[in-house]
């Protein structure tokens, strides 16, 4: 049987993610606010927690929750981190 | 001794025994279905010259074995074949994408199944680019798709593909879905579909059409409200994704609802009509499908609500006192136009008592303030109230204006900040004294109004707010040009 697909397949692969670092020292770790509501003070005490296992932070935020960050953002984020803390939720 | 003589994209069929005149050959044999196969197809796009040559045979017809071409860049033969697949039938192919190199003697000398990159380049004799995964399993080769090999039941195999809501789809022939495109550019694109970014062609829109069960003359509310559902004024990305139970709801103003048979009467939020159920479930097939906002993977949403399978809302003019919505928005009075609104769940709201306009809009006001949050207040997104006629009427004989009656709703819909603390409320409520009066919307313009529904029975229903969404309503007027 022969169909006209509602899926685009360029995007129907999953992104691969990354694999797990074995160990946190020296490695950039950015966190991501994503500005919704005390997102800062979990991720304040994430970033006590990494600095403690020897990781250096960076703090960057997204304009809103709610749209996809903005490339400016997305640009800051891969050029101070090798690895992502994201502060998702309430 | 293989033997086969198959069509050849943008060119005379072509048999095995005229491609191994060249030398030997890699059979590639893939479909349209399968990423692993997209993925060997985007590394031997770069394939160099060497001594061994790849045939591409998509188990798909010609046109879409053209497209898969085009998408992948390759620049060698590539042949369709068609059900039931006696090449791969022949070949003994079980999975995609199945590699088979073929001496100049058209003999079958060594095959490999799935993705394998250093296999490739041993099998082709020249080296292939690094373009991701070294190795990758495929899919199920279509010979053994179960419509194939049973010869039947279509509807399940629209289940095994996942084309599907949950409920049952029209299967998206070729033949359907060049009927619902109706001489329209199948390749032309609407945009990129969030969250997955997958591009929303004429052709795919059409085929979530049919998927819906849409009759032809149909399509072109549905391309309007893709249209609208793709403007980035909506935020279509963030309610695609979001853990809150709305999603996107349509109304449908204009000559159009007559047209294509749209109930703005009796039972209009719900199922029966043909024309509302399938107008709205193809735009959410769209979502669905080619946006991959499925329930479990990208829509987050917690409890989710029965409105994503679609709704789709024609308003009542003829009833209603006031100006229609896609009028009131700027669209001329004579066009037809459908306007997309991110919508909480409905909620139904009874009055069966009230004998002033003022009465009944404090009702609505009331019921209104429990939608989404009864305390996250202010908020400063839409709430879309369906009147019904019944209510419409009393509005009307006391001669109130719809800017009246968004007012008088707006006004009654108010908590004092110590109420609202009492639950979970917004930070600007934390701050303020305890006797401050809060309203429910951050500015009376998020209170939408369409009349609708059926001429017996006091009942209107609201719809909204879906919270920090950063979202505006947006119409798109309906084409009927091709």
């Amino acid at each position: 049987m022969e169909y006209v697909s509602p899926i685009d397949p360029r995007v129907a692969e999953p992104l691969e993610r990354a694999p797990r670092p074995a160990a946190l020292d020296a490695r950039r770790v950015v966190l991501l606010d994503i500005t919704k509501n005390r997102g800062k003070e979990f991720l304040d005490r994430v970033e006590q927690h990494l600095k403690r296992r020897g990781a250096h932070t960076f703090r960057v935020s997204k304009e809103t929750f709610s749209r996809p960050a903005s490339s400016e953002v997305i640009e800051r984020v891969a050029i101070h981190g090798d690895l992502v803390v994201e502060g998702l939720a309430d | 001794m293989a033997q086969f003589t198959l069509p050849l994209v943008g060119g005379d069929p072509v048999s095995l025994t005229t491609l191994v005149e060249q030398g030997p050959r890699l059979l590639v044999f893939a479909h349209a279905d399968c990423p692993t196969s997209h993925l060997a197809l985007r590394h031997l796009a770069q394939l160099e010259a060497g001594p061994v040559k790849p045939v591409l045979i998509a188990e798909e017809p010609p046109e879409e074995a053209a497209r898969m071409a085009r998408r992948s860049g390759v620049g060698f033969p590539v042949l369709a074949q068609e059900a039931p697949f006696p090449v791969s039938d022949q070949f003994g192919i079980e999975a995609v994408p199945t590699a088979v190199l073929v001496d100049a003697s058209s003999r079958a000398v060594e095959s490999l199944v799935g993705w394998d990159r250093a296999g490739y380049e041993r099998l082709l004799g020249g080296p292939l680019p690094d373009l991701g995964p070294a190795v990758k399993p495929g899919c199920g080769s279509r010979l053994h798709e179960p419509a194939v090999r049973a010869g039947l039941d279509e509807v399940e195999d629209m289940f095994e593909r996942g084309w599907t809501d949950g409920l049952p789809v029209v299967p998206p022939t070729p033949e359907r879905v060049e009927r619902m495109l109706g001489g329209r550019d199948a390749g032309r694109s609407l945009g990129a579909v969030p969250p997955s970014g997958g591009e929303a062609t004429l052709e795919r829109v059409a085929a979530c059409a049919v998927l819906a069960g849409c009759r032809p003359e149909y399509f072109p509310v549905v391309e309007a409200a893709v249209q609208a559902a793709l403007d980035p004024v909506l935020n279509p990305h963030g309610l695609a994704v979001t853990t809150q139970a709305g999603g996107v709801v349509m109304v449908v103003n204009g000559p159009a609802r007559e047209r294509l048979g749209l109930n703005a009467g009796m039972g209009a939020l719900g199922p029966g009509a043909r024309a509302n159920m399938t107008i709205g479930r193809a735009l959410r097939l769209v979502l669905t499908l080619t946006g991959d906002a499925r329930a479990g993977r990208l829509d987050r949403s917690t409890l989710s609500t029965p409105a994503k399978l679609g709704l789709c809302i024609a308003e009542d003019e003829e009833r209603s006192p006031w100006q229609p919505l896609h009028v009131e928005r700027g669209i001329e009075p004579g066009s037809s136009a459908v306007t997309v609104i991110a919508a909480d769940a409905p909620l139904s709201i009874s009055d069966h008592r009230s004998r002033t306009p003022d009465e009944l809009a404090w009702v609505l006001a009331q019921a209104a303030t429990v939608t989404w949050s009864p305390c996250w207040w202010p908020m400063d997104d839409d709430s879309l109230f369906v009147i019904g006629p019944e209510h419409a009427a009393m509005f009307a004989s006391a001669g109130w204006s719809k800017e009246r009656l968004r007012e008088a709703i707006f006004a009654a819909a108010t908590r004092t900040a110590g109420e609202l603390k009492r639950g979970e409320t917004t930070p600007a409520v934390w701050e303020s004294p305890d006797d401050r009066p809060i309203h429910k919307w951050a500015d009376a313009s998020r209170i939408l109004i369409v009349v609708a529904g059926g001429e017996a029975g006091r009942y209107s229903a609201v719809l909204g707010p879906c919270d920090g969404m950063q979202t505006q309503p947006v119409t798109r007027e309906v084409r009927w040009s091709t």
